[in-house]
């Protein structure tokens, strides 16, 4: 490399700089022409295309990952909104089951005491009508305790008995049974 | 052991081989060199100003031009085919002149960066097709010409593209800092000083900025023959290799260096590219300073 330019120094110097290295206006001005006619041509069909594409393509990059940071926000949204809505529902469904519970042994304990009001009604009746019983019961063997007790003493003493005798005589019959 | 003395024998004749080559002894012995400059296939019609290095831009221009229609023609949002590599080149030299831009810069400037790049790679690995520079016409005066050359071993071409460089920098940097500014990050003194200190700030600065201007002005040169220099040695160290042995193995000499040239193709297009990058950084990053 260093012999070349030594060769290419001297000739330079015997025969001239631009001559030596071939360097004229013609080729100069052609191969700058075609230079920047090259760079003009690839800015406008290579560069520009590939670059607002890869443009596009970054933007849409972008766009996605935007999209789905917004998309994962609101997945997480849901859901805390969806285990909003569970637990709300959840304290719901456990206020209700108490209420029902509450109402259902409110209704036992009410239909308790109606049955036992009613039973007490059903023995009091009973009782009543028990006691009615006695007292017809009672009052037929009074009476016939009376008709016995008339019937015996008219029978002993061979007498006939007046209404007054006979109903003396049931008076004391009984008041001695009673006492 | 046999492997061990082969690379110490290759080392050794490595150097001897490239000095031979550099000093035209090779090409005395047997070969042709390739000479310095580009010639017209056309000379004596009207067609003279096309150069045989231009025939080459040509070809690579078409190649990426049409690529390129292949690969837009279809646009798609999931890519295929050809699109699919296109958007895989476009986005990885944005992303890389991105690093070294910075995010406002490089949407303004990939344009630039990446035709560059790509042109330059391309002609690079156009310039390496066996015929390239070897096929052609020898005249009555046994002199040969080229009917191909490798673009950028071609000075006007390099230095055209460092030319509209320069330029394009200076249009982007008046834009992006300011006339004001441009001029101040080349003479304005840097740091506060005061009396005695600050005259002589002034006037050291201002000396150094003289130098920039210098310097500034040199960039193109530099580029261009950077390029120039690395893609012309490496043509004219495989004409040299493929005279050393007898012509059907021309091939076997050289292809080790293909090898080679296919790395320094690739490096030199990022050299040149990412030079341009770091120029343009490091004037309009006195905005972001200020």
């Amino acid at each position: 490399m260093i012999s070349i330019l030594a060769v290419a120094g001297t000739e330079a110097a015997q025969e001239g700089f631009f001559e030596t290295f071939g360097v004229n206006w013609p080729f100069f001005i052609a191969q700058l022409v075609n230079f920047i006619i090259v760079l003009v041509v690839l800015k406008k069909f290579a560069f520009t295309p590939i670059q607002e594409i890869l443009e596009q393509r970054r933007k849409r990059i972008a766009e996605g990952e935007d999209k789905l940071k917004r998309i994962e926000q609101q997945l997480t949204d849901s859901e805390q909104r969806t285990q909003e809505a569970i637990d709300k529902a959840n304290a719901d469904a456990a206020r209700l089951i108490n209420e029902a519970k509450e109402s259902a042994a409110s209704l036992t304990e009410k239909k308790a005491q109606e049955a036992i009001a009613s039973a007490q009604v059903i023995l009091a009746k009973a009782e009543e009508a028990a006691k009615a019983e006695r007292k017809t019961m009672t009052a037929e063997l009074k009476k016939e305790f009376g008709r016995l007790v008339t019937a015996t003493t008219a029978t002993v003493t061979g007498k006939v008995l007046n209404d007054d005798d006979q109903k003396r005589i049931n008076e004391e019959a009984l008041s001695s049974v009673e006492g | 052991m046999a492997q061990l003395l082969s690379v110490r024998t290759f080392s050794f004749l490595l150097p001897v081989v490239i000095l031979m080559i550099g000093s035209g002894e090779v090409s005395a012995a047997g070969g042709h060199q390739l000479p310095l400059y580009p010639e017209s296939p056309f000379e004596g019609t009207a067609f003279s100003w096309i150069s045989n290095s231009m025939l080459m831009v040509w070809l690579a221009a078409i190649i990426i031009i049409l690529f390129c229609r292949v690969a837009t023609k279809k646009m798609a949002l999931v890519p295929t085919g050809f699109q699919n590599f296109a958007e895989w080149l476009v986005e990885s030299l944005y992303d890389f002149f991105g690093n070294i831009l910075g995010e406002h810069l490089v949407k303004r400037t990939f344009w630039f960066f990446g035709a560059t790049f790509m042109l330059i790679l391309l002609v690079n690995y156009l310039g390496l097709i066996p015929g390239v520079g070897t096929m052609g016409t020898t005249d009555a005066h046994g002199h040969f010409k080229g009917l191909l050359r490798g673009g950028n071993a071609d000075l006007n071409m390099t230095a055209a593209m460092s030319i509209t460089f320069f330029l394009l920098w200076l249009y982007w940097s008046f834009t992006e800092i300011g006339v004001k500014n441009f001029f101040a990050h080349i003479f304005a003194p840097q740091g506060t000083f005061t009396g005695f200190m600050k005259v002589c700030m002034i006037v050291m600065f201002f000396l150094v900025g003289i130098l920039e201007i210098v310097s500034i002005f040199i960039r193109p040169v530099a580029l261009s023959f950077r390029l120039f220099g690395n893609i012309y040695g490496g043509e004219q160290t495989l004409e040299g290799l493929m005279a050393l042995v007898p012509q059907y193995f021309a091939f076997l000499p050289a292809l080790p260096f293909y090898f080679m040239e296919l790395l320094v193709g690739l490096v030199q297009a990022l050299v040149f590219t990412l030079l341009c990058a770091v120029f343009l950084k490091l004037m309009c990053s006195h905005s972001e300073e200020h």
